[in-house]
């Protein structure tokens, strides 16, 4: 099965995000496909460089990262959500010109016809709302 | 991009105008699956019809107004507006903009609108 994966809330502040994480982790091992992961509205905070969590924490952010690298994911995070919630990758920041950036390079930036299109291209479209 | 086959999406709006961003980003989202010609339903329920009002006044509290937005989904390919009913009597919300193309919807056909959809996203 190909899953697209919709991420709408922020780390902590609900238990969604962690959610879509384990079902990602999950849907990999079960060997099926994930088309991409679609960060947007508070979602867009799961791509952040710059969160640090308590040490005795699972560091979601990390796991985030890794698990794109581990298998090569198409992470997507909305450029329009995340430029108003203060998250910028070094070329929108420049862009913008601001002095920081503050977004793990594991995710890109783009709108969300890429929402769009992995809706059209994947079996599943799995929300894990805010 | 490939170019994406068409699916039909419904998009569940059942948030207050200016309360949150959802309103804002769900009718982004009705927009971009508009542009890429996607088959587009929106349902308005719940406080999600306090959008619909005629005569919003946002610029009060420096917001966009929302109303004028919606408008202008059908230049985009967004045509299929649909209002729950019971909703709007709960909210006793008996005139709705006139220039939004809507129609009213009971629980039985919104049940349906679900069940023809390939994808539900829900603001």
């Amino acid at each position: 099965m190909v899953f697209s994966i919709l991420v709408l809330g922020a780390p902590f502040n609900s238990q969604s995000a962690y959610s879509a994480f384990r079902f990602v982790e999950a849907a990999l091992e079960s060997k099926h496909t994930i088309y991409r992961v679609f960060f947007y509205q508070d979602g867009i905070h799961n791509s952040s460089a710059i969160a640090t969590p308590p040490q005795d924490e699972f560091d979601l952010y990390q796991g985030w990262q890794d698990l794109q690298a581990g298998y090569s994911l198409d992470f997507v995070t909305c450029i329009a959500a995340a430029a108003r919630r203060g998250l910028l990758n070094e070329s929108e920041a420049k862009r913008h010109n601001k002095d920081n950036s503050n977004m793990a390079k594991q995710f890109d930036l783009s709108g969300l016809g890429q929402l769009v299109e992995a809706t059209a291209l994947s079996d599943q479209v799995i929300t894990f709302g805010q | 991009m490939n170019q994406p086959k068409t699916k039909k999406i419904l998009i569940v709006n059942q948030s207050a105008p200016y309360s949150s961003g959802n309103a804002k980003e769900s009718l982004d989202l009705a927009l971009a699956a508009g542009t890429f010609e996607q088959d587009v339903s929106i349902l308005f329920t719940g406080d999600a019809c306090y959008q619909l009002l005629a005569a919003q006044k946002p610029k009060e509290i420096d917001s966009k107004n929302l109303s004028q937005m919606l408008k202008v989904l059908p230049i985009y390919g967004v045509e299929s507006l649909f209002v729950d009913e019971q909703s709007l009597l709960n909210r006793n919300i008996r005139h709705i903009d006139n220039d939004l193309k809507i129609t009213k919807i009971s629980a039985s056909e919104s049940r349906e609108l679900f069940q023809s959809a390939a994808t539900v996203f829900r603001f």
